[in-house]
C-alpha cells in the first residue's frame, strides 16, 4: 500500500476521533489542551519519585479509602474506627485524598502500579485545571488566551511537578479556580435567573468540595466577599448593614449553607468531638509573604512572571478606566474578581500543608488568575504591536516567553521540586543565593535502578530522608529489589541514601559510622546533588 | 627599582608579588579611566543626555502602543536571557571527564596532609568522584572540605598542609571569596589548572596547623568519670555514664558544618561534672579547641569546660549562646615539650542539645 493510502486512513481516523469532540471551538480547544496536559503528565509520570509529603498523603488515601469500603459494607464497625484511619492525617482534609483512594483502588485491578494509580487523581485534576483555564483563557482573549493561559500555568517546572504527584495543593488550585467560575456564573446578568441560582447552587457544592480538599480554602469565602464589596463599593455605601445582607448574592449562603455540610459529610474525623476538632482546624497558619514572594519569584520562570506582572497592571488600569467612566466594555467585577484572586491568595498563602520556602503549594490558588491575566496580556501587547496580524504578533512574543519555560521543564524533569528559574541562576544559583533545597526525598528516585544494581545480596538500605510509606511503595511497585532489607539508622544499615539538603547531621552521623565522607552514587540537578548513596566496604559492588 | 633584599627568607611569595602585580594594574587602570574621562567628559554628557532622551521619547507620552512595546520587550528580553543561559548551562558545568582529569591529578599528586576543598560548597560530586586516600598512602585520607569560607579565624584546618582548591568557576554563584581566604593562607600556590569546566590550584598553607595531640582521637585511652563514677566502654568505641550520658568521637552538625568532635549526650548536672582525663598528653604552647551544640542554634545553650593537667587547673572556658562553633584557647608555654595527664570537665550545662567538643594542643 502506498503512503498516500496510509496517510487517508489516517486523516479517516483523525475525522472521527474529531467527531468526538465539542462543535464550539472553545470547548474543543479546552478539551485538546486538558488531552495535551493530560498525556504529558501521563509521559513524565514514571521517573518522578516520592516525597515524603506525598508518601504521607498516598498512605492516607489508602488507608481512608479503605475505611469508606468498610462504610459500605459495615457502617457501625466502621464507625468505631473513624479515629484509626483518619486521625493519622487530621490535618489535611480527605476529599482529595479519597480520590486518589478511589482510582488506586481501580487502577490496580486495572493492572497500573499503586504509584500510577494513586497519580491518576493529580493527572485528572490537571486535566481538569487546564480546560478550565482554557475556557476563561478564551473568554478573555479569545483562542490566543485559550492556548496561553494553560501553557503560562504548567510552563514552570514546580507547576508541573503538581500535575505528577499525589498531592492537595493542585485540586485546590483547581476548585478555588472552578468556585469562582461559578460565583462569577451566579453574579453574570446575561444568564437567566434559574442558570444563576444553578450556579450559586455549584459555588457553594465546589466551596465544600474546596473546603474538604485543603484547609486553607476557607479564605475563598473572604476574598469573594471582599470582590463582592468592591465591585458594588458605591451602591453599598448608601446601604444600612441590614439592606447589605439582604442584597448579598445568593452564592454566599449557598458557600455558608453547603460548604460545612459537605466537609461534614465527607470528614468522618469531624464526626466526633465535632466542636473541639472543626476549632482547632480554623485557626489559621499563614507562610511569610516575603518566603512566599521569594519562592515565587526564584522558580517562576521570569519572562512569565514579567507578563504575570503586566496582566496585573492592565487589569488595574482597567479598573481605573472604568471607575472614572472611561471604559465602558470594561466589567469592573470580572477584573475586580480576577485581581482578588491573583493577588490576595499570594497575601493570605495558607500552608499548614504546604512545604517551606520551595514549594508551590503556598502561592497555587493565585497561579491560575495570573496566567489569565498574563495570557490576556500577552494577547493585548500582540494586537496593539501589529493590528493587521495579531495572532503573529502574540505568537513571536508568547513564544519568547514559552520557549525558555518550556525547557526549563525539561531540562529540570524529573528534579521538578528542586528546580529555580534562569534568574536565580537555577539550581546552582539559587544554592549559592542560600535557598533551600528541597528536602523531600523524591529525587532518591533517580538512584534507585543504580542501588538495584550494585547493592550487595540482602544488605540494609537506611533511607534516611524518606518516609518509610515511601520505600514501601517502591517495593510495592517492584522499583526496589525485595532482598534489601529497610534499616532505620546508620549502625544497622550498610547502605545509607541522603539527601543533602536541610540538617545534615544524620549524614554525618553515617559518615562517622561507617568511616568515611566518600558517596559512591548521587543524583544531580546543575551538578547540584540532590541524594548521595554512602556503602559500608563491600556493600556496593 | 627596589633594593635586593639580600635575606631570601624575607622575600614576598608569589601570592605576595600577585597582590602587588593587582595593586599596580588597578592603580594604573584609576590613572588612565581619571585621564579619559577629563577628556571625554563634555562629550559623554551629551552622549548621555541624548540617550536619555531617546529613551524618554520610548515610553512617553505613555500610549497603549508603546506599553505594548514594553512589555513585548521585557518578555523578550527576560525569555531571551533564559534560553541563553540554558543553552550555556552545560558548557559553564562541569563533564564526568573533567571529574575524572581531576580524580587522576590527586591520584597522582595528593600527599599526606592534603585536603580537597570544593567552591562552590555545594558542588559535592566531589564526594563521589574525587578518591578519599592518598593513593601512595592509603591510609593517609585526602577530606572532601565543603566550607564556605576558609579563613584564618573561621577555620583551623587542623592536620592539614596543602589544600588542594577544586572549583567550578563558571558555576552560577560563583564567587572569588574561597580561593581569596586560601590565597591569603598560602607560602605558595600551584595553579589554577583548568581541567575542561573545573579549576584546579593547590594551596601549601604558610603556617599549618598540626596539633601535638588530637583529643577526639584519643577516647579510647581516656579515663572517663561522671560525679567521680567511672564510666565503662560499651563495647562499640563509645563511653556509657550513669544517667544516660555518654561520650563518642562522631562527625556531627554544629552551625551548618560537619565538625569531628568528641560528642557529649545526655544531662550533667552540676553537681556531678563528667571528668574525660588524656593520660600522657605531649604538650606545646596551647591548648586550642571549638566546642557547640549539635544542630542549628536555637534554645538556651550554656556549659563551662574546665581544663586540668596531671591534677592541676590550667583554666576554665565559658560557652554561652553565641556563634555555634566557638573557639577557646588556653596558654601551656611554660608546660611545652612535656608530657601530661589532661583533664576536660564539663562542670554545667544549660540546654539538651548534644555537646560537640574539639580540642588540641599545638606545638
Amino acid at each position: 500500500m502506498k503512503w498516500t493510502a496510509h496517510l487517508e486512513r489516517l486523516r479517516a481516523h483523525l475525522r472521527r476521533l474529531g467527531g468526538l469532540l465539542p462543535r464550539e471551538e472553545r470547548r474543543r480547544t479546552a478539551q485538546v489542551a486538558a488531552l495535551v496536559v493530560l498525556l504529558a503528565a501521563v509521559a513524565a509520570v514514571p521517573a518522578v519519585g516520592i516525597s515524603s509529603d506525598e508518601a504521607a498523603t498516598l498512605a492516607a488515601a489508602e488507608r481512608e479509602a479503605s475505611w469508606w469500603g468498610g462504610m459500605l459494607r459495615s457502617p457501625l464497625r466502621a464507625y468505631g474506627h473513624v479515629d484509626a484511619a483518619f486521625g493519622p492525617d487530621a490535618e489535611r482534609p480527605p476529599l482529595a485524598k479519597a480520590a486518589m483512594g478511589i482510582l488506586h483502588a481501580a487502577g490496580t485491578g486495572l493492572g497500573a502500579s499503586h504509584l500510577f494509580s494513586f497519580r491518576l487523581a493529580a493527572f485528572l485534576g490537571a486535566a481538569v485545571l487546564t480546560a478550565l483555564l482554557s475556557l476563561l483563557g478564551a473568554a478573555l482573549a479569545d483562542g490566543a488566551g485559550a492556548l496561553l493561559a494553560p501553557a503560562l500555568f504548567w510552563l514552570a517546572p514546580r507547576h508541573f511537578q503538581q500535575a505528577l504527584v499525589g498531592s492537595v495543593d493542585l485540586p485546590l488550585a483547581t476548585l478555588w479556580l472552578a468556585t469562582v467560575y461559578a460565583y462569577r456564573s451566579s453574579l453574570d446578568p446575561a444568564i437567566d435567573r434559574r442558570g444563576r441560582r444553578t450556579a450559586a447552587l455549584a459555588c457553594g457544592l465546589l466551596f465544600g468540595a474546596a473546603l474538604a480538599t485543603r484547609r486553607g480554602a476557607w479564605l475563598l469565602l473572604p476574598v469573594l466577599l471582599l470582590h463582592w464589596a468592591l465591585s458594588n463599593f458605591r451602591a453599598l455605601r448608601r446601604l444600612s448593614w441590614r439592606e447589605r445582607l439582604t442584597v448579598l448574592p445568593s452564592a454566599f449562603p449557598a458557600m455558608a449553607a453547603l460548604g460545612p455540610p459537605v466537609v461534614l459529610a465527607t470528614w468522618p474525623w469531624l464526626w466526633r468531638q465535632t466542636g473541639p476538632r472543626l476549632a482547632g482546624l480554623l485557626a489559621p497558619q499563614l507562610q511569610p509573604l516575603s518566603t512566599t514572594l521569594a519562592a515565587l519569584a526564584l522558580t517562576v520562570p521570569a519572562a512569565t512572571l514579567a507578563a504575570m506582572a503586566a496582566g496585573v497592571a492592565l487589569s488595574a488600569a482597567r479598573v481605573a478606566a472604568a471607575l472614572r467612566g472611561r471604559a465602558a466594555e470594561v466589567s469592573l467585577s470580572d477584573e475586580l474578581l480576577l485581581l482578588c484572586n491573583g493577588l490576595l491568595p499570594l497575601l493570605l498563602a495558607p500552608s499548614r500543608s504546604a512545604p517551606g520556602a520551595g514549594g508551590a503549594g503556598p502561592w497555587l490558588p493565585a497561579a491560575p488568575f495570573l496566567a489569565l491575566l498574563a495570557a490576556r496580556a500577552l494577547a493585548w501587547a500582540g494586537r496593539l504591536l501589529w493590528p493587521a496580524r495579531p495572532w503573529a504578533a502574540t505568537a513571536a512574543v508568547a513564544s519568547l516567553a514559552l520557549a525558555p519555560a518550556l525547557w526549563s521543564v525539561v531540562h529540570a524533569h524529573p528534579f521538578e521540586s528542586a528546580a529555580f528559574s534562569a534568574a536565580a541562576g537555577g539550581a546552582g544559583g539559587a544554592a549559592s543565593l542560600g535557598a533551600s533545597r528541597e528536602p523531600g526525598g523524591d529525587a532518591a528516585a533517580a538512584l534507585l535502578p543504580a542501588l538495584n544494581e550494585h547493592a550487595a545480596p540482602g544488605v540494609a538500605v537506611w533511607f534516611a530522608d524518606l518516609a518509610p510509606e515511601a520505600v514501601r511503595l517502591y517495593r510495592r511497585d517492584g522499583r526496589l529489589r525485595p532482598d534489601l532489607r529497610a534499616a532505620d539508622g546508620p549502625e544497622a544499615a550498610d547502605l545509607a541514601v541522603h539527601q543533602p539538603a536541610g540538617p545534615r547531621d544524620r549524614e554525618y552521623r553515617t559518615w562517622t559510622v561507617f568511616g568515611s565522607a566518600r558517596a559512591v552514587a548521587g543524583a544531580y540537578l546543575d551538578e547540584l546533588p540532590l541524594v548521595l548513596i554512602y556503602a559500608r566496604p563491600g556493600a556496593w559492588r | 627599582m627596589p633594593p635586593i633584599d639580600p635575606d631570601p627568607s624575607r622575600r614576598p611569595g608569589v601570592p605576595g608579588r600577585a597582590a602587588a602585580l593587582w595593586r599596580e594594574a588597578r592603580r594604573h587602570a584609576r590613572e588612565a579611566l581619571r585621564g579619559w574621562l577629563a577628556r571625554a567628559g563634555p562629550e559623554l554628557r551629551r552622549a548621555a543626555s541624548r540617550a536619555a532622551q531617546g529613551a524618554r521619547a520610548l515610553v512617553w507620552p505613555p500610549t497603549p502602543e508603546r506599553w505594548a512595546a514594553l512589555l513585548a520587550l521585557a518578555v523578550g528580553g527576560l525569555g531571551l536571557q533564559a534560553l541563553a543561559f540554558q543553552a550555556r548551562l552545560s558548557a559553564r558545568l562541569p563533564a564526568p571527564l573533567d571529574w575524572r582529569a581531576a580524580a587522576a591529578l590527586l591520584e597522582r599528586d595528593a600527599r599526606p596532609g592534603d585536603a580537597v576543598a570544593i567552591d562552590p560548597s555545594w558542588a559535592e560530586r566531589a564526594r563521589v568522584a574525587l578518591p578519599d586516600r592518598v593513593a601512595a598512602t592509603p591510609e593517609a585520607p585526602l577530606p572532601v572540605l565543603a566550607f564556605p569560607r576558609y579563613a584564618a579565624a573561621l577555620e583551623d584546618l587542623a592536620g592539614l598542609r596543602r589544600i588542594w582548591l577544586v572549583s567550578l568557576p563558571e558555576a552560577p554563584g560563583f564567587r572569588e571569596a574561597v580561593a581569596a581566604d586560601l590565597a591569603a593562607r598560602a607560602e605558595s600556590v600551584d595553579g589554577p589548572q583548568r581541567l575542561g569546566a573545573l579549576e584546579m590550584t593547590r594551596y601549601d598553607l604558610r603556617s599549618p596547623v598540626l596539633p601535638l595531640a588530637f583529643l577526639p582521637g584519643r577516647l579510647a585511652t581516656a579515663r572517663v568519670a561522671l560525679g567521680g563514677e567511672p564510666c565503662p566502654d560499651d563495647g562499640t568505641g563509645a563511653i556509657r555514664c550513669p544517667g544516660g550520658v555518654r561520650l563518642s568521637r562522631q562527625v556531627r552538625q554544629v552551625g551548618d558544618q560537619p565538625r569531628n568532635c568528641l560528642l557529649v549526650e545526655g544531662p550533667i548536672a552540676p553537681t556531678a561534672p563528667l571528668e574525660v582525663e588524656f593520660p600522657a598528653v605531649p604538650l606545646g604552647r596551647a591548648l586550642r579547641g571549638h566546642a557547640g551544640p549539635v544542630g542549628a542554634p536555637e534554645g538556651p545553650f550554656s556549659t563551662r569546660i574546665g581544663v586540668g593537667l596531671a591534677g592541676e587547673p590550667l583554666g576554665a572556658v565559658d560557652l554561652a549562646p553565641g556563634p555555634p562553633w566557638q573557639p577557646f584557647q588556653l596558654d601551656t608555654t611554660i608546660h611545652a615539650g612535656r608530657s601530661g595527664d589532661l583533664a576536660l570537665s564539663l562542670v554545667a550545662a544549660e540546654g539538651t542539645r548534644p555537646l560537640c567538643l574539639e580540642a588540641m594542643t599545638l606545638p
